[in-house]
């Protein structure tokens, strides 16, 4: 029982996900109504010195001081109004009919069980008065009847009191949202008062109260904060209402908890004793557990597509015009089509070829599980269009005892949300391409001194084994510096021969095969190369770049086959076509109209070239090096436009970055790559795609051509209403992937979501997807950045957090009096503290000096195609502390877990005595604090441990400590292996080191101009409050 | 010179393997692609059961020999030796059905056995110079009864099926059109009857009239 102790300190700061994953269920009937009590200790106390913290602190609101000597729960701040869009009690549930069309997890079941089921006698006794509860709530611990969760399935069993369950009506006001929240150190001493003290006792319990009978008006009255629910909860479509009411037939899990209350709010009351408004910043919401995808929509609509494919930035599809209009986050979507599979879980093969493939005859959208048979099964009513369409014959079945098609065990197409045709003739128009690897490396003088070449050959030739398509891989190569070299390849050849064309106004080819061999056949010709091909210009002097001319060649070479493009580059491109200046330096650009012009391409060439070179499906990928300025802006715009990807390696050492270039180019040669794929996304009736980012050509209004896709590359599209008004009751989405897998087979990959059409605008809100959220905004403001000032896409993008929360605060401003809180739905708790990481990162952050141009630009075209789990990890890094696992004196490898706590990141969070981790996903950061023990300087670092920090590289030494924090390390690097995070060491005071590599990225504290967490959360508080 | 390569099952039409980077500096690749993709389809009906071939197309010939329900097909110059051509193509024959003989009935998908390219792609190589040693010994072996295979245009070739259909669709439209015939006949037939009696029975119908008038008035 976790509820004992609700003060007890050092919890971590939110509960793991799975405390409330059970929890949830137990209140779902009535959900609306009640709140959860704080489940187990540790969701309610964040930092341990915070222990209760004394009611008194919030002092703006008159309350009936709490009845109970229970330890109020670290409520904290955050408060949960519950709805009771029914006011009747519980015994009588809402009559709703479920909606047709409803998965089979069946709220009604829910209700029956929790009305007849469930309550024990006495928990309906003490409806209503709310301070009294603590008595009320003990005397029903009989428990045995305590209703457990009435989810579908489950609710039969009493549970052991062990997970909390309903708490009196009363502490349904308070609902502290400690369960879900950061811990609060305090309790709003308010509603504390009311509902606090049961709160912690009902969890205990487990009894089940039963919700005031009626309208809450008892409370209201004491606290004009607690209304009734909002009226518009009430009128709900039958649909949403079902929704809100019954969560129980939504999500078992962790999403539960948004629709369980209306909303969390954040109290900004001043403190007592302080002047200054403000809140105490250990209390704010911080996404320290990552990225949570939504599962209520998984839950509703089962034969979805898996999130990892797909996510909507809301789950509840606005049904009208002006509803849109009124959601301010952006309607939209985050499309991932080759998102990695864990084991098990891969997306089934269909071969229909023998049949062909049943399409809509109007909107061309694929048979999915959606889809309707009618007339006899004869027909096919498209979910998308709504068109009936016939029935092939080979395709008629015919149903058994249960109304299921016999058959559809055999027809994953008609389970599974995400399947994969085997593409016939027709969806080709040549025979599938091999997979095709080019390679254009820059051997100038600066590429030569940094090591590149060396790295990336030896990369290369460690690779040749792994290339996916064996035996029909092609591989070719080109250097270049003044002039352009290529190589004659032939397998008969002993020895690769080199052939100059220095004439770059007039590049031809100057053989026509050979130049892109099979590399099975030609393997040794092709090791040989790059075995030879660092010693081969180790002398080279030569400074000068034709980077131009050298894509243009490869593009003759490869414009039959298409394929993917390995540029790798070291200085900014002086000769030729494509020659680019150094206008990176001007400072007088800066903060100018003119300035975003820096981070557009320069000239036309390199739209240009990357329109061509998508037509012919090549892909490019840029890895730059250079110290200097390269213009990443320009040579970004080809793997942009290409589908391809940005690595920026600044001050580019082989000694210290090779590993994190070797690993990365390994896995860019290795992943499992779908090549000359175009991806098209259908929405429903009423929905329209208006615009699409990520790195991409669209090739027409509504066709994405990605010459090479793979599993780290996502899109993201903005979805508008084309009606005023809808009338269906469910939206759907088809997101189709054409591409020719390395194997040589064509495929389509078809991903399908539903999504149900709400009314309500809370609802919108309560079914937000924080991340797909995010990561729309991030590509929104990333565009912006390159049309407008970045100091205009951070406004928009504060703006637009401003006006969602009003809107939300609007939608309850009427009914609870929230004097100076600020309010936000559940699902957005993340909203501001990721708007301000946002804000915060590279590519949008501080003025020109914050990073350099072309380290914004790299990040940039990076943060553009990053799904959404590793963008959210890049926003909010974390930041776990290590030392005591490393002096653990048995630490076990399954206990790995447990160290992974992460802290906020704030300057506080750094204590002198310890060592900390810092991770983004791209690279670590070790901080050491100036009282560490020096043995554990020594351990990890050998010998030199008082040297120079910057000098030493990280290796493995041999005692414990050392090799354990190797295993962490690697085992973070598993956890995402698309980037490869280099370790850089910094020591506590070591400046600048330590500012640029760690302090600076420390978001929540104010920093050079910047603000920090708690400032940006009044400022957005303040311009909320304005104009309601 | 070998432009394009493609080998196809017999039955159903369906393309297993084609030469890599096929079509390369030609240009309307796609247009004999489009052609030969009709003509295997013309196979797939049964048409031209030859088992070798050349059709004429342009500047072009398409030769090609059937085999183990497996059409192996290549495009050339007129001038490239016929010779040679189909020495290339029972090169061909013979690797693909040593490495996938068994599965070609069961292939399910189109360019099940694309990895062949490979081997396409070195073979043609191979055959590219008519000068060579090698290839002129073959040219003077009289391997082949080249002479005997038939040397038809492709519009010949694809227009075997068109002519049926389009014979068939004239005997039906004569069939419908003799029936429109037949009833116009009746008709007209009908209107003669009207115009010759008419005047006749209106003035009949004029004289009776005065009678009755003049019976009643009087």
């Amino acid at each position: 029982m976790g509820t004992e102790n609700p003060g007890r300190p050092n919890f971590p700061m939110r509960p793991p996900p799975g405390p409330f994953a059970s929890a949830p269920p137990t209140m779902t009937p009535f959900s609306s109504s009640r709140p959860t009590p704080p489940s187990a200790p540790p969701t309610m106390t964040p930092f341990s010195s915070a222990g209760p913290r004394p009611l008194a602190r919030f002092s703006d609101q008159s309350v009936p001081p709490p009845p109970i000597t229970s330890v109020p729960p670290v409520g904290g701040p955050y408060q949960q109004f519950p709805t009771s869009p029914f006011p009747s009690t519980a015994q009588s549930p809402p009559i709703r009919a479920p909606p047709e069309g409803q998965p089979p997890f069946q709220p009604r079941a829910s209700q029956v069980s929790a009305s007849s089921v469930s309550f024990p006698p006495q928990s309906q006794v003490p409806p209503v008065p709310m301070g009294s509860s603590p008595q009320s709530v003990n005397f029903s611990p009989s428990g045995v009847n305590v209703p457990q969760p009435p989810t579908g399935l489950l609710f039969s069993g009493p549970r052991p009191n062990i997970q909390p369950t309903f708490s009196p009506p009363d502490s349904s006001y308070s609902a502290t949202k400690s369960n879900f929240q950061p811990p609060f150190p305090g309790y709003p001493s308010k509603k504390p008062a009311v509902s606090q003290a049961p709160s912690p006792f009902p969890a205990q319990q487990g009894s089940f109260m039963p919700p005031p009978p009626a309208s809450s008006s008892p409370f209201s009255s004491q606290q004009g904060s607690y209304a009734p629910p909002p009226p518009v909860a009430a009128s709900l479509g039958y649909q949403s209402r079902g929704q809100m009411q019954h969560p129980s037939s939504a999500p078992p899990i962790g999403g539960i908890q948004s629709l369980t209350e209306d909303f969390s709010s954040l109290s900004l009351a001043s403190l007592p004793g302080s002047i200054d408004p403000g809140c105490d910043h250990r209390t704010l919401p911080r996404p320290l557990d990552g990225d949570e995808e939504p599962s209520s929509f998984t839950k509703m609509y089962p034969m979805n597509c898996n999130p990892r494919y797909l996510r909507l930035t809301t789950s509840g599809i606005p049904s009208s015009q002006s509803l849109a209009s009124r959601w301010h986050l952006t309607l939209g979507a985050v499309v991932c089509p080759l998102a990695e599979d864990p084991e098990g879980e891969e997306v089934p093969v269909i071969n229909y070829i023998s049949t062909g493939i049943i399409r809509c005859r109007r909107c061309r959208a694929y048979v999915n599980p959606y889809v309707t048979f009618t007339d006899a099964r004869r027909k096919w009513r498209c979910n998308i269009c709504a068109l009936l369409n016939d029935v092939p014959g080979d395709y008629f079945a015919n149903l058994d005892a249960t109304g299921r098609r016999i058959d559809l065990d055999q027809r994953p197409e008609l389970l599974k949300g995400s399947v994969e045709f085997v593409a016939p003739t027709d969806y080709m128009n040549r025979p599938p391409m091999p997979p095709l690897y080019f390679f254009l490396i820059d051997v100038s003088l600066s590429a030569v001194r940094s090591g590149m070449i060396g790295v990336v050959a030896q990369t290369i030739r460690s690779c040749l084994d792994e290339l996916p398509g064996f035996p029909r891989t092609q591989i070719g190569f080109i250097t270049y510096d003044s002039t352009i070299h290529f190589y004659n390849m032939n397998q008969s050849l002993a020895q690769p021969q080199m052939m100059v064309v220095s004439d770059l106004d007039d590049i031809f080819v100057p053989l026509p095969d050979d130049l892109l061999v099979n590399l099975s056949e030609s393997r040794n010709v092709v090791e040989t190369f790059l075995d030879s091909l660092a010693s081969m210009f180790q002398d080279n002097v030569n400074v000068e770049s034709a980077f131009g001319p050298a894509v243009k060649a490869a593009f003759m070479v490869m414009s039959q086959l298409g394929g993917k493009l390995l540029i790798f580059q070291n200085t900014l491109p002086s000769l030729g076509v494509g020659r680019l200046k150094l206008r990176g330096d001007d400072l007088r650009a800066y903060g100018t109209d003119k300035e975003h012009l820096l981070r557009l391409p320069e000239g036309s060439f390199y739209k240009q070239m990357a329109a061509d070179l998508t037509k012919y499906q090549i892909g490019v990928n840029v890895y730059a090096f250079s110290d200097k300025y390269t213009d990443i802006a320009s040579l970004g715009t080809l793997a942009k436009y290409t589908g391809g990807q940005v690595y920026y390696y600044p001050n580019f050492q082989s000694s210290i970055h090779g590993e994190k270039l070797r690993h990365e180019l390994v896995r860019d040669l290795t992943r499992e790559t779908a090549w000359e794929a175009v991806m098209r996304i259908r929405c429903g009736k009423g929905i329209r795609c208006t615009s699409y980012h990520g790195n991409f050509m669209l090739r027409s209004t509504d066709l994405l051509a990605l010459p090479t896709v793979d599993c780290d590359k996502a899109y993201a599209v903005q979805l508008s209403l084309e009606e005023t008004l809808l009338t269906t009751q469910t939206v759907y989405l088809q997101a189709v992937l054409l591409y020719t897998a390395s194997c040589g087979e064509r495929r389509i990959r078809v991903h399908t979501a539903a999504a149900p059409v709400v009314t309500d605008l809370g609802e919108m809100y309560r079914q937000a997807d924080t991340g797909a959220i995010f990561s729309l905004f991030c590509r929104l403001a990333i565009e912006k950045t390159l049309t407008n000032k970045l100091e205009d896409a951070r406004n928009s993008l504060q703006l637009r957090i401003v006006k969602a929360l009003r809107e939300y605060r609007n939608l309850y401003a009427v009914q609870h009096r929230l004097g100076s809180r600020m309010i936000y739905p559940d699902s957005l708790k993340f909203l501001c503290s990721y708007g301000l990481a946002l804000s915060k990162s590279v590519p949008l952050k501080g003025g020109y000096a914050a990073a350099q141009l072309d380290e914004r630009c790299g990040a940039g075209f990076t943060m553009m195609a990053l799904p959404v789990k590793r963008l959210l990890k890049l926003l909010y890094p974390s930041l776990i502390r290590i030392d005591e696992y490393l002096l653990k004196p048995s630490a076990q490898t399954d206990d790995f877990k447990n160290i992974m706590k992460r802290l906020p990141l704030v300057a506080e969070s750094l204590d002198s005595r310890g060592l900390y981790l810092y991770d983004d996903g791209f690279r670590f950061v070790i901080w050491f604090g100036r009282m560490l023990s020096p043995d554990v300087a020594k351990n990890l670092l050998g010998a030199d441990f008082a040297a120079e920090l910057s000098k030493v590289i990280l290796s493995e030494h041999d005692n414990e400590m050392s090799r354990r924090l190797m295993r962490i390390l690697k085992k973070l690097r598993e956890s995402d292996p698309s980037y490869y995070q280099l370790p850089y060491l910094v020591r506590q005071g070591e400046q600048p080191k330590e500012g640029l590599l760690l302090l600076v990225n420390l978001l929540e504290d104010q920093m050079g101009g910047t603000s920090g967490y708690v400032d940006w959360i009044m400022q957005i508080h303040r311009q909320v409050q304005q104009n309601t | 010179m070998v432009k394009l390569t493609m080998i196809a099952r017999v039955t159903d039409g369906l393309p297993l393997a084609e030469g890599l980077d096929d079509g390369r500096d030609l240009t309307d690749a796609e247009m004999y692609k489009q052609q030969v993709k009709a003509l295997f389809k013309n196979l797939s009906k049964g048409h031209n059961e030859a088992s070798r071939m050349s059709v004429e197309t342009g500047p072009y010939v398409f030769h090609y020999i059937i085999e183990g329900r497996v059409c192996y097909l290549t495009m050339c110059d007129r001038s490239y030796p016929k010779k040679l051509a189909f020495q290339y193509l029972e090169d061909l024959k013979n690797e693909f059905e040593r490495v996938n003989g068994a599965q070609i009935e069961t292939a399910a998908r189109p360019y099940a056995f694309i990895k062949f390219d490979t081997f396409i792609q070195k073979t043609k190589k191979l055959y590219q110079d008519t000068r060579t040693q090698r290839n002129i010994s073959k040219l003077n072996d009289e391997l082949y009864e080249v002479h005997q295979i038939m040397t038809r245009n492709v519009q010949e070739v694809l227009g075997v099926g068109e002519k049926l259909d389009q014979v068939s669709q004239m005997s039906s439209r004569l069939t419908s059109e003799s029936r429109i015939y037949a009833d116009k006949a009746r008709d007209l037939n009908r209107q003669a009857l009207i115009r010759k009696w008419a005047p006749v029975a209106i003035v009949l119908g004029v004289v009776f009239l005065l009678f009755w008038v003049k019976a009643k008035l009087w």
